[in-house]
Formats: structure tokens, sequence, C-alpha cells
């Protein structure tokens, strides 16, 4: 390259250069082909994805012969008759499905109140506070906040000290199943904060003044213009709580005593217990398809809220 | 039906065989491996074994692993990866013709015989110290040594004698005292109370497989009062954190416990305590020198010195006669049978059956637990 007489800075030097790459790498012609190139990142991981479920339903076809240890040859709804057959199951699903509804429901109601202060209040420090609460919890893992539970709520623990200084005995408060949603709502608030604040930021304040000034107190500024306007945000939230709560396995593990399984532990115990691969194979199928059928259910119903990214419904 | 006894698998002859084979068995450790195998393959930079946690792998480092890599400059790495969960890694590698993720698989027998079923283990019958073991190393119904058991051990029930003033516990039935509804555990899968859950249901063992209702009769029993459902960890922190009586649980969960301070004693009911075995094995498709070499190490495991060490820190019976029980199981301890007598007290059930049964086992315990 020769010298230029011009001193151009030195990176408009490197955007040319960047651009002169990038046009080798991704010729001019193929312009109107960008957007794929963009989104196969994500073909790459859905098509990934739908292969494992294709193998995955296949081997759900496939019963366990004991005399090998491998799948039989023959194709059969064996598996599924069993997971049908057997009320154990049923039961497991009932529970994790009515956990991921509780669990959303009381999430989205102390996430609310807190994004809200959050995202409204005038003091930084506050902001700040409220923030540093919000993130420390990610620095931890799941399993790590769960044994910190049993730390706190064991019958030597933190709160049946506390208890016994008033005079009450300590109380079984581990390994039932509001213990498991109790760790679960801890887990899952942060989550839930961090999708309701942009749907909360998004509301002018000044909307809120305006009901105010036009006779509305609080209670009916909240119920008649916040929530309608957070509603995008609520779903967004509720759709990720619902779906992680509903597939999770550590909480159930750890805090429910080992009597107070999910789906998934159901499906690690098939896995990796009993060796069978096909009755495990067949009870993942049945959670995706839960799964899908819930969420898409809200889809139809609610919307994707802040998931739609601004998309219509 | 003779499938299933109160065991006999340490007979009189059969101690009085490996007594013999004792000897020999020393001299052929003591002479070095060169001399035993035609060539000295390269040694590797490491052999992975496959271990459980805590006072578990201290034991096997202390006894097998520091020794091996002291006599023979190979590093010993232990991977702590739940049995459970290593085993579809090493069939999906075998299957694959992958080199496997681990040189040999620290394994309960049970599991083993599944991987020998399924055709992913090395055969081992030509390891020499194997003349110097009894009876209890053989895999019972599989051909050959496709895994060598290592030790024996009692699913005890295991308490605490500040909960059972009046003595220890008699029978298993004892569980349903109304004062321990949540304060006792078991097994997740049920393992270790079937057996004993059949006679205490008012079954006979001959009721194995075929007949079990008592078993689950005696479960449903239990599962008023509640139990709380982990793994070996889980009941030595629940002794500690005061959260349980009393468990059934592998004899060495429960001396962990009490090695850590805690009061802590263990015993064999009247209806028997499930007795079985642990063992190693190598899975296929490793490269012939380190095949050699985690033979080697398992050849290691075997010897008198190895044993003594290793299953000191188990607090559990080995595979080679002669010896020592550690000082605190000394005297008949309920957990380190020896005698004829002593195993007439518990009860094992070949692992041809368990693993036949084992799904439908954990079916019913789920459903019971679960519902």
């Amino acid at each position: 390259m020769s010298p230029s007489p011009f001193p151009y800075p030195i990176r408009w030097r490197l955007l040319d250069a960047a651009e002169a790459v990038a046009d080798r790498l991704w010729p001019r012609r193929l312009a109107r082909h960008t957007g794929w190139l963009l989104v196969s990142p994500a073909l790459l991981l859905v098509g990934l994805l739908v292969i494992g479920m294709i193998q995955i339903t296949d081997a759900s076809l496939h019963t366990l012969d004991r005399a090998t240890f491998r799948p039989a040859p023959g194709l059969t709804l064996d598996n599924y008759r069993t997971i049908l057959a057997q009320g154990v199951y049923g039961t497991i699903a009932w529970r994790s499905l009515l956990a991921a509804m509780l669990v959303t429901g009381l999430t989205l109601a102390l996430a609310f109140p807190y994004a809200y202060a959050m995202v409204r209040t005038r003091r930084p420090w506050v902001r700040k506070a409220l923030l540093i609460a919000l993130f420390l919890p990610f620095f931890i893992g799941q399993v790590v906040r769960a044994y910190g539970w049993l730390i706190i709520l064991g019958n030597n623990g933190i709160v049946n000290d506390a208890l016994g200084l008033v005079g009450v005995e300590p109380l079984r408060l581990l390994f039932n199943y509001w213990a498991v949603v109790f760790g679960l709502v801890q887990y899952m608030l942060p989550f839930a904060v961090l999708m309701l604040a942009p749907a909360l930021t998004a509301i002018p304040e000044e909307i809120e003044t305006a009901a105010g000034s036009l006779g509305a107190d609080w209670l009916r500024t909240l119920w008649h213009v916040v929530l309608p306007m957070a509603r995008p945000g609520l779903v967004g939230a509720g759709l990720v709580v619902f779906t992680l709560t509903l597939t999770d396995f550590a909480m159930p593990a750890i805090l429910g005593g080992g009597s107070q399984d999910f789906i998934a532990n159901a499906i690690y115990d098939q896995f990796f217990r009993t060796s069978d691969q096909g009755l495990g194979s067949a009870l993942t199928v049945v959670l995706v398809a839960a799964g899908s059928l819930m969420v898409g259910a809200i889809f139809a119903v609610f919307g994707a809220g802040t998931l739609a990214l601004g998309a219509r419904r | 039906m003779t499938k299933i006894t109160r065991t006999t698998a340490i007979s009189r002859r059969g101690i009085l065989r490996g007594s013999a084979a004792l000897g020999g068995a020393a001299l052929l450790a003591a002479v070095p491996g060169r001399a035993l195998w035609a060539a000295e393959p390269e040694k590797p930079a490491e052999l992975i074994i496959r271990a459980w946690g805590g006072s578990w792998v201290a034991a096997l480092q202390k006894g097998v692993s520091d020794p091996f890599t002291a006599a023979t400059g190979i590093a010993i790495r232990h991977d702590l990866t739940e049995d459970n969960e290593i085993q579809p890694k090493v069939w999906a590698a075998v299957e694959q013709g992958r080199v496997p993720p681990i040189h040999i698989n620290w394994d309960t027998t049970v599991n083993a015989t599944k991987s020998a079923l399924r055709g992913v283990t090395e055969d081992l019958s030509d390891l020499p110290n194997l003349a110097g073991t009894t009876d209890l190393a053989k895999p019972v119904g599989l051909e050959g040594f496709p895994i060598v058991n290592t030790y024996g051990y009692v699913y005890v029930l295991a308490y605490r004698p500040e909960a059972f003033p009046d003595g220890a516990p008699t029978s298993w039935r004892d569980l349903l005292d109304p004062r321990l509804k949540g304060r006792i555990a078991f097994y997740n899968d049920g393992i270790g109370l079937h057996f004993p859950a059949q006679v205490a249901g008012g079954g006979t063992l001959d009721g194995i497989p075929d007949a079990m209702q008592p078993a689950w009769d005696f479960v449903t029993e239990l599962k008023a009062q509640e139990p709380l459902l982990g793994e070996d960890p889980d009941f030595t922190t629940w002794f500690q954190n005061g959260e349980i009586d009393a468990a059934c649980t592998i004899s060495t969960n429960a001396r962990e416990a009490r090695l850590n301070g805690l009061d802590i004693a263990w015993t064999v009911p009247a209806e028997g305590a499930k007795f079985d075995t642990d063992g190693l094995w190598i899975p296929k498709g490793l490269p012939e020198n380190e095949l050699y070499w985690a033979k080697q190490y398992i050849n290691y495991a075997l010897t008198p010195e190895a044993q003594q060490v290793w299953l000191d820190g188990l607090g559990l019976p080995g595979v080679v006669p002669g010896l020592t029980p550690p000082a605190d199981l000394a005297g008949g301890d309920a957990s380190y049978p020896t005698t004829p007598a002593d195993f007439e007290k518990l009860i094992r059930v070949s692992n041809a059956i368990q693993v036949e049964n084992q799904s439908d086992w954990f079916a019913q315990f789920k459903a019971i637990m679960q519902g």
C-alpha cells in the first residue's frame, strides 16, 4: 500500500483493513444472504437440539434388554405405556407442574416490587445496593445456594437456633415440598427481576404522574396503568421462571430429601440408576412435549412478552 | 431354591483354600511385575481411577494408589464422577470405538455386572494375585473375571445410641416407632433395604424376586415414618447435623461419622442385613500399554499389604485371607464379618438376580416413596 498524503487516523485504517478482510470472507455479491449468515449460529444450535431430540425420540422407542443392557432392536411404545401405567410418573409430573405454577406466581409477586423500586428510586446508592443484592446470588451456583439453605434451615441451623432462644423446639423446615418451592423462588428471583426491569424502565414515569393528577391513587395507578404496561415483562419473566422450574433438578434433589422428585429427577434415575435409557428418553420426550405445549398456550393467550423483542403477537 | 442364601460366600473351605493360596500370593507379590508378565510396555504418565469421594478415595489413595505410584512412577488421578454417571460415558466410548475416559472403574458389583453383560469389560483372569484371594473376589454368575471383587460390605442399621436409651434396635421394625417419625433415612433407590424388608414384612428370602409383596408392605409402613432418602455422603451429613437418628447405610458412612467424633453405633437386626461387594474393572478400548498397567494396578490392589491399608480406611473385610480388622472394629463387629457364623446373619442375593430385577425393585420403591 502506497503511503497516503493525508494523515488518516489509525482507527480509520484499521476499519478499512477490517472491511477488506470482511469483503474477502463474505463478498459483496452475497450481501442479500447476510441475514442468513447472522442467523446461522442460531440455526446451528437449534439444529443440534433437533438432532438430539430425534435421537432421544428414537431411543424412547426401544425397551431395555436386561440380558445385554442394550436397547432391544424392535420399535415399540412400551416405554410410553410404562409411563402411563405407573402412577408414580403422574404424581411426579403433577408435582413438577404445580411447583412451576406456584414458583412463577410467587416469584413474580416478589420480583415486581423489587424491580419497580430499583427502576424508580431517585437515590443512586439504593439502586446500586439493589443491583448488588440482585447480582451477588448469580456468582453462587444453584447447588451451593441449596446447600446454604441446608445450613440455614437445618435442625441445627440458624433459624432453629433462633427459635430455640424463644423456647420453640426444632422444626423440620427442610426435606419437604415447601422447602423445594422456597429454594426455587429464591433461585428464580434474580432472573425475574432482570427480565422485569427493562419493561418497567420503558414505562414513562410521567404516565403515572398523569394518572395521579387525574385522581387515581397509587393502587389504581398500579392496577390500571403500571401492571398492564408491564405485561410484556411479566409474561417474559413468567415464561423463563416457569420453564426453568418445570425442568429443575438440583433443588428437589437437595431440599426435597429424596421424596419430592420432579420430572428431571425421574429422568436422571432412568438414565443413571437403572441404565434404562429408553424409559429415560420417553420421559424426556414427555417433558419436552408438555413444556412446549404449556409455553405455546401461554404464547397464545398472553403473547411472548419481552421475549418477542418488540414484535407484534 | 438355592439362588438366595444366608450367605456362605466365605465358607470354611474357601478360607482354608484362600489361606493355602496366600503363601503363593505372597511370593507372587514379592516378584517384580516384569518377571510375571512377558514384557513391560511403556508406562503411561498417569492412570485414571474412578472412585467415590471422602473417606472412600482417601483410603484407596493411601492403600493402593500412592504405593503403586511409588513402585512404578505412574501417577494416579482419581475421577470422582459418580459410578452411575460414568457408566453411560464408558458405554458410549466403547460403543463408538473411542478410548474410554477412565482406566479403572471402582464400582459396585451389581453395576459392574451390567457393564460385563454389555460386553465392555476386559477379562482379568490373568492377574497373578487372584491366586491368593478368597471366593469373594470372583463375581458370581459371570464367565471369567470381568470384574474383581475387592471387599464386601454390610448395609447395617446405624443409629445414634442417645436416641435408643433402651439399647440397640433389634429389628428393622423398631424403625416404625412413632418417635422416629422423620428421623430415619434410607438410600434413595432402596438399595440395602429390600431384602431385610422382605423378612421384616413377614416374607421369606425364598420369595425374592417372585413374591416380594411383604417387602413392599414393610416399605409402605416405613413411608408413613417420612424417611429421608439420600446417597452415601448424605447419611454422614445427616447424622452430623442431627437430622436423623437411624439409617440403613453402608457401615463405612456411619464409621466416618463416628471417626468425626459423633456417637454412632450400628447393628445387624434379627431379620438380617444385606451383604454385597464392590470391585474393580477395566473398560475395553484402552491402548495395550495402558491396559497392561491398569491390570497391574488391580493386581497390586489384591496384595495383602494394599488390602490391609485400603480396607483399614474403609473398615471393611477384604478378599485376601489373614487381614487384621482395624482396632475399632476388632472383636466381631457386625460390619466386619469374617467367620461363617458372622455371615449367617447376613443376606446375600446373587448379582444376576439383582441385575435382572433392580429396575423393578427401584420402580416399586419409588412408587411407594414418591406417592
